[in-house]
């Protein structure tokens, strides 16, 4: 490969890890999700598992990688093979949500890669490149930066939650109503806490207001952008043309 | 440069005013600090003065005027009032919308339309000032609390405002990160910056300050000038719920063995103890983030867990508590003890205790601590010790920060737990509340239980630690 395509000189003169402009990388989760959960979606798991895990591999992801391929394949057993060898209304039931689940988890995969390579400046300049209303640019920025917050949050009142004992499949069976209650409020009533902090220190910084904003980095169409999308016609185009095992 | 004139703030379903006929005024370049106990109402003007109130809390009622750099805050949009001001929230790390500094930096400038080309110059102008003291490269929430912090100025100031309002700069900085605060805040004062701060903390700003204010039940009460502030005693700021002269804790060390031992000692030299921890090595995302062969913590004595972000201050009390599995031996009263049993022998007190409250009333929760454990005292009899009871059918999200957490400290006493873990107890609190938390802390461990104590707070520590242990990263020795 190219060297150039491995490393980006940037203007503000720092060198950047290689990366697609978020339009494409929006563009392949919208085109993704598209063919995937349309008619004859199962024809573009596969292709899609690829187009995801390869881009995974790219960022230097390859635990994702991997837990994409194992998704895949265990969904591919339980869906199609474990029916043939034991057949009865149980495993129809579980065949009939693998058929629907495996299509999320390819277009959650090529997701997920958006996530983890874009920050929300570089979304909101991207989305306003693109010409989006200020209302989805500002949301869909925010979101994205408030995804690991609530992350952050769960995990810290799981912890809390593990130290009172109120955790386990147990408690949960138990009172299953109580324990999501004594789960949400607190993760809720923290990432508003910490949402607000953030939400008044981004309007206070311009976030959301009438100006047009401007880019450190304004986004731009490179070579990789080209390479992926010619790879991505590629899988689309084998997808049509060559037969599919998921059916 | 800046004029309150008879506000009056209510917020949304509040019986009393936060502020009630608060009156300022700050002349351009005069660096102005707001002081009082916590809830007095300083942080409320630092939100009048920013625009915050009343375009961020719309439902609140404002009587009065503001004027920012000729604008008023009520009439003009926050976006204008954000070109002539840049204001630093209490925590540094929660309001970063970016990964970098670099990025966090243009933030402000992007979204204001500055032309790109500007952008890049003031970055850069920027970023290489804070490229002394400031790991550019890393990610902000790796960063120490002083770095994080400096980055947070650096992004507050970038586009040139001619106001800087800080909240509480100097809670959760140890004194070498105020050092370099004050150094900070020197320089844009020599600039000609307009600075207000609202601080519990004093002294570290006593060469700069022109006037000092503080605020008692959301009005002005006391003005001291330059000349006349340094001359009052701490005893009096003390009555005043102040903190003066930032103390700097030196406690014995705890004797530890291994690199992440700041100062190491052999093996052999540890002394036994309650909680003992043997080879332990924890790699985190690729890295060892703590790896120390041997470290023993007493029962009834409280251990300040100190250093530097990435340290692996936290990762020690995760492992502690049973919370984060790695590699090596956790011996509690000489026992090997497995984490999920060391977890039903452990607690920990958050620094957002908020995510610690499960239950829909303040009795509810501490009857869910009391409920497993034989002879625990009556919720009543607890609430009524704390100086909660009269709270008792209250919602616990309801109940002010401070009484959040004596909740939490009150249900862990009942929990009875031999491990207790208090995570930044004390950030941003007044001279009172620190006491009290301090005696919280102080009883636990009076409890019998091995006290871990993670906290920036030199006045903290030196209140609170009978011992310390300084954690070093182990990627940089």
């Amino acid at each position: 490969m190219n060297t150039n395509l491995l490393t980006v000189r940037s203007p503000a003169g720092t060198t950047r890890a290689p990366r697609l402009d978020p339009r494409t990388k929006i563009l392949l989760v919208l085109l993704v999700s598209m063919v995937v959960t349309g008619p004859d979606g199962l024809r573009f798991v596969l292709p899609g598992l690829l187009l995801a895990a390869g881009l995974a591999l790219w960022e230097g992801a390859r635990r994702r990688a991997l837990v994409l391929c194992v998704a895949v394949a265990t969904m591919c057993v339980l869906g199609w093979l474990l029916p043939l060898w034991w057949p009865n209304p149980l495993t129809a039931i579980v065949s009939l949500t693998c058929t629907y689940l495996i299509r999320f988890t390819v277009a959650i995969g090529v997701g997920m890669h958006l996530v983890a390579t874009t920050s929300p400046t570089e979304l909101n300049a991207a989305l306003r490149a693109a010409r989006a209303p200020r209302a989805i640019s500002v949301t869909m920025a925010v979101m994205l930066r408030f995804f690991p917050v609530v992350a952050a949050e769960a995990a810290a009142v799981r912890d809390a939650l593990r130290l009172r004992g109120l955790t386990g499949v147990g408690a949960f069976l138990c009172h299953p109503v109580l324990s999501l209650e004594r789960f949400t409020v607190p993760m809720i009533a923290s990432s508003l806490r910490a949402g607000e902090d953030l939400a008044a220190s981004a309007i206070l910084r311009g976030l959301g207001s009438h100006r047009r904003p401007t880019a450190l980095h304004p986004p731009r169409f490179g070579r990789p952008d080209l390479v992926w999308a010619l790879l991505t016609a590629g899988l689309a185009t084998a997808a049509i043309v060559l037969p599919t095992p998921l059916t | 440069m800046i004029r309150i004139d008879r506000a009056t703030w209510t917020y949304a379903h509040a019986d009393t005013p936060s502020l009630r006929d608060f009156s300022l005024t700050v002349a351009p370049g005069e660096f102005v600090v707001l002081c009082g106990a916590s809830g007095c109402g300083k942080s409320t003007a630092l939100r009048l003065m920013n625009g915050l109130i009343p375009h961020f809390h719309e439902e609140g009622t404002l009587t009065g005027t503001v004027t920012v750099s000729g604008l008023s805050t009520s009439a003009a949009e926050l976006d204008e009032i954000g070109l002539h001001t840049g204001t630093v929230l209490q925590h540094p790390r929660r309001q970063f919308f970016t990964d970098t500094a670099r990025e966090e930096v243009a933030f402000a400038m992007e979204n204001l339309g500055f032309p790109p080309e500007e952008i890049r110059t003031r970055v850069t102008t920027t970023v290489a000032g804070l490229a002394d003291s400031v790991p550019i490269e890393q990610r902000l929430h790796h960063l120490s609390g002083g770095q994080q912090q400096q980055v947070a100025l650096a992004a507050a100031i970038a586009h040139g405002p001619s106001v800087l309002l800080l909240d509480e700069p100097s809670s959760n900085l140890s004194a070498d990160a105020i050092r370099r605060l004050t150094a900070t805040l020197a320089d844009l004062k020599g600039k000609g910056v307009t600075v207000v701060v609202a601080e519990h903390r004093l002294r570290y700003l006593q060469k700069l300050v022109d006037r000092v204010f503080v605020v008692r039940d959301g009005t002005i009460d006391v003005e001291w000038s330059a000349a006349q502030f340094r001359a009052v005693p701490d005893d009096v700021l003390a009555r005043e719920g102040l903190r003066g002269t930032v103390r700097t804790a030196e406690l014995p060390t705890l004797p530890a063995a291994g690199p992440s031992a700041a100062n190491p000692v052999p093996a052999d030299d540890v002394p036994s103890g309650a909680l003992e921890l043997a080879g332990i090595r924890c790699r985190l995302g690729g890295r060892t983030v703590l790896d120390l062969e041997r470290v023993a913590f007493a029962a009834a004595e409280v251990t300040a867990i100190r250093g530097v972000n990435g340290a692996g201050k936290s990762t020690l009390a995760r492992v502690a508590v049973g919370l984060q599995r790695c590699p090596g031996t956790v011996l509690l009263d000489g026992e090997a003890v497995k984490p999920r049993a060391r977890q039903r022998a452990s607690a920990i007190v958050m620094q957002d205790v908020q995510r610690q409250l499960f239950t829909d009333r303040v009795e509810a929760e501490i009857e869910l601590a009391r409920a497993d454990v034989p002879g625990a005292p009556d919720a009543r009899e607890v609430l009524t010790t704390l100086d909660l009871a009269h709270l008792a059918d209250r919602h616990p999200l309801s109940l002010s920060g401070g009484q959040q957490q004596r909740l939490v400290v009150a249900a862990v006493r009942v929990c009875d737990r031999r491990i207790v873990v208090f995570d930044e107890p004390s950030s941003g609190v007044d001279r009172r509340h620190l006491r009290s938390i301090s005696d919280q802390i102080r009883q636990v461990a009076a409890d019998g239980s091995v006290v871990l104590l993670i906290s920036h707070d030199e006045d903290l520590i030196a209140l609170t630690a009978d011992r310390q242990l300084t954690l070093t990263p182990v990627t940089r020795r």
